[in-house]
């Protein structure tokens, strides 16, 4: 687990972190640390989003997701983890 | 279009389930052409094509039309209510046990294989961000001018002598 969360930390202006696996919290850090509500309700965002295509067959588009203002934690999935970080700017309320 | 999980594919198999009807179709009201019934049958078997052709014009504008004034609500009696009601409840039942695979969130797609620079990496530059809500703003316009311009009678009157 050190090795995902070592990463993670070394972002700058980051304000937390939390790395998920099939909806269990692995690691959490900084505002995020514990946010377990706020995981479930971003994994969902996530799950959505993914279902996005704009021709049929078409690869999922996106890499990371991001919020517009930062109050959204950047996301992004990598094999059967999920990434969200808190950057400046992001409240976790 | 671009909609979350919509596409262009036929029925999927789970559409075509969600749209079966529970019941099997009874047999259905036979009322649609109210003492029109159509007689072509006794008609001598020497037809000429002619007549075969509005035979068929008939029987298809039978089967497509929906006479409106000649639904009866004689209905069904209180028996045939609660043995269909007890059909559906029974049907559902079954269906229930079947339903909950979709409840379950399916499983997340991996966007990257290096999560740590996807999100180091720089944020939207704001001119897009500009961008795409002035576009969204001009979809969002045009949607809502979308209206229904009604041009005829829903239920029109065929003059059946």
């Amino acid at each position: 687990t050190s090795a995902l969360t070592q990463g993670l930390e070394r972002i700058p202006d980051q304000l937390g972190y939390l790395v998920l696996s099939e909806g269990a919290v692995l690691a959490s850090s900084g505002d995020l640390e514990n946010d377990e509500q706020a995981a479930s309700a971003i994994s969902e965002l996530v799950s959505t989003a993914c279902g996005f295509r704009l021709h049929p067959g078409m690869n999922i588009p996106f890499k990371r997701l991001s919020g517009e203002p930062p109050s959204l934690p950047w996301c992004t999935l990598a094999g059967k983890h999920s990434f969200l970080l808190g950057l400046l700017g992001f409240s976790s309320t | 279009m671009g909609c979350c999980y919509s596409s262009e594919n036929e029925d999927s198999d789970q559409d075509r389930e969600e749209r079966k009807p529970l019941l099997d179709p009874s047999s259905p009201p036979t009322k649609a052409l109210n003492g029109a019934e159509p007689n072509y049958h006794s008609l001598p078997s020497a037809r000429t094509d002619e007549q075969a052709l509005l035979s068929s014009i008939l029987a298809k504008t039978a089967s497509n039309i929906i006479d409106v004034s000649a639904a009866d609500s004689q209905g069904m009696e209180q028996h045939e209510y609660m043995d269909r009601a007890r059909q559906y409840s029974t049907r559902l039942a079954v269906l229930s046990s079947s339903l909950t695979h979709w409840k379950k969130l399916p499983p997340l797609p991996s966007l990257t294989s290096q999560p740590h620079q996807v999100l180091a990496s720089e944020p939207i530059p704001f001119s897009d961000l500009q961008q795409v809500s002035r576009i969204a703003a001009y979809a969002y316009s045009a949607l809502s001018q979308i209206r229904v311009d009604a041009k005829e009678e829903l239920v029109v009157q065929f003059g059946i002598p």
